[in-house]
């Protein structure tokens, strides 16, 4: 017992009421929605679908917006997120501008701004889906080199870079309509997408 | 609107700086000691420095009728300073907290103050005459982390806290022999130490960083890393609140934030510019900003001769300096303070923040 260096242990751990214990949970507002399951989120991308198909963007973004899954489990978060990269890669850039101003206007308006912040940045952050399915040639790569982030962004060549390009396009429009309040609320918000 | 009175004390960041009631004395917390400038003219010079605190000084207040000052800091001390014949006294203060004190702030009453810290405790202090010492009592639960901010009600016995758990908390320090009973009111009617009248949460959760009550007492506001101002209305004691008005602005976060009169509120921050809310229980909404838009910045751009953009782009490649903000503070707003007020209507405030600057304005 006289070999442990006490001033290697971590106190913290032993403290039931450390900081280290906090509960996340409590940062959760009572009003959260009811969770989703996966298969709510895909009913919704099925309804997003037909209203693209049917050429109203704006409905579609505002429909996929409201219809968030905060309080889903992560692969309903997971089917949600392609469905809002679907919508937003489905409008023309010179649409952008219109399309946002309808929908961050009105009631819930700035709801809808701060949820679709969180989903551009959830989407720049993930390798997304489309560069994934396509391409094997990631998977047969010949060796690892340990820079496991080059390969999972896939920048610049396949579908995630064009992916990327067309968030910094959203983001750089949103950002003009709602300022920087909308990025801060992404950083504290624990009603994640 | 007269321009902005700017002191720029020294190249350091303020925490906090508190003025005497007759405008004469600032007190500013730098590192960790605490400056107090005399008013000459329309200047302020040093004229003492409270030494003690041996690490950061986090926050300073004078209580306005007796002009004692207290002082908190990272050392997890507080001292109360008296001024005597020899100069300025300090008495320490049994806290009895093992983190950063990080806000102070004397009761209107004066006859306590309260120390929010890093322990997850508001140290409640009061004066203790047996002993000749300041001795506290802790509001502790259900506090989870840091207090950041503290504001008493005009009652002197309801305190709100903002804490970094994302909660605005409302509570009762009601000390038995000090204080009087209070008035009942939408907080509560019977408040032993330690009720909680009041527990809040934005949807946007962040960190609480300034609250305040309004002048009757009947209304809380506060501001949190969310970028947002939220203001609440209490309806009756255990009931929901009859409204809580969130207002998220397209700006960064705000620091600090004062009431003016029942129906505006004046928060500063990030930005480094003070904002202007109005409202009332209907709703609330940003007006503006109080900078004069065309003031500082064009100002502060001279006119530029051909020679001089040369030479610039000479030396700095660049042909404008481009590094000055337009705003009057050049960095981030800590403290916002009623500077001159009569019947809660304030005619003047103070900012003080990371720019080593203190400004009145008028409003």
């Amino acid at each position: 017992m006289s070999q442990i260096n006490y001033r290697t242990i971590n106190v913290d751990q032993l403290d039931p009421e450390s900081s280290v214990n906090f509960p996340m949970e409590t940062l959760l507002p009572a009003t959260l929605p009811q969770p989703e399951t996966s298969s709510d989120a895909a009913n919704v991308a099925t309804q997003v679908r037909q209203l693209l198909r049917s050429g109203d963007t704006e409905g579609a973004l505002r429909h996929v917006l409201d219809t968030a899954p905060l309080g889903g489990d992560d692969r309903a978060k997971e089917v949600h997120l392609a469905t809002v990269i679907e919508v937003l890669q489905g409008i023309r850039q010179a649409e952008m501008t219109r399309v946002l101003e309808g929908v961050t206007g009105g009631e819930g308006g700035s709801e809808r701004a701060d949820c679709l912040m969180k989903y551009i940045y959830k989407g720049m952050s993930s390798p997304g889906p489309s560069s994934d399915a396509q391409s094997p040639r990631k998977t047969v790569s010949p060796q690892a080199t340990g820079f496991s982030q080059i390969q999972a962004r896939n920048l610049g060549e396949g579908g995630g870079g064009q992916q990327m390009s067309v968030l910094l396009n959203w983001h750089e429009k949103l950002v003009e309509l709602t300022g920087t309040g909308s990025i801060v609320r992404v950083m504290t918000d624990r009603r994640t997408v | 609107m007269a321009a902005p009175q700017v002191h720029h004390l020294f190249h350091a960041p303020i925490a906090d700086h508190s003025f005497s009631t007759d405008r004469q004395t600032l007190a500013v917390a730098r590192d960790n000691n605490v400056e107090l400038y005399q008013a000459s003219g329309s200047k302020f010079t040093l004229s003492d420095e409270l030494k003690g605190h041996d690490k950061t000084v986090t926050s300073v207040d004078i209580a306005p009728n007796s002009g004692r000052i207290v002082t908190c800091s990272q050392d997890r001390n507080a001292y109360v300073w008296e001024k005597t014949a020899t100069g300025w006294k300090p008495t320490l203060v049994l806290l009895r907290i093992n983190r950063a004190a990080t806000f102070v702030r004397w009761s209107p009453s004066e006859q306590k103050f309260a120390v929010g810290s890093g322990a997850r405790v508001i140290a409640v202090c009061y004066f203790e005459e047996e002993n000749d010492w300041w001795i506290s009592k802790h509001l502790k639960k259900p506090i989870r982390s840091t207090i950041t901010t503290l504001a008493w009600h005009p009652n002197s016995v309801l305190l709100a806290a903002g804490s970094t758990d994302s909660h605005a908390r409302v509570f009762s320090s009601f000390i038995k022999g000090i204080d009087q009973r209070p008035e009942p009111s939408a907080w509560g009617e019977r408040l032993p130490f330690n009720t909680i009248c009041g527990e809040y949460l934005n949807d946007t959760a962040g960190w609480i960083q300034g609250v305040c009550f309004s002048p009757s007492g009947n209304a809380l506001a506060f501001s949190g890393h969310d970028s947002s101002v939220t203001v609440v209305y209490p309806s009756a004691p255990e009931q929901p609140p009859r409204a809580m008005l969130n207002i998220s602005t397209r700006l960064l976060p705000l620091n600090s934030l004062i009431w003016n009169g029942e129906n505006e509120i004046i928060a500063a921050g990030h930005d480094c510019e003070p904002f202007r809310f109005r409202g009332d229980e209907s709703g609330w909404q940003l007006a503006g900003s109080l900078e004069k838009q065309s003031g500082a910045g064009a100002a502060g751009a001279r006119e530029e001769s051909a020679l001089n953009m040369f030479r610039q782009m000479d030396l700095k490649g660049q042909t404008a300096m481009d590094t000055k903000l337009k705003s009057t503070h050049q960095n981030t707003v800590n403290t916002i303070r009623v500077f001159e007020e009569a019947d809660g209507q304030v005619s003047s405030f103070s900012t003080s923040g990371v720019d080593g600057r203190v400004v009145i304005w008028s409003t």
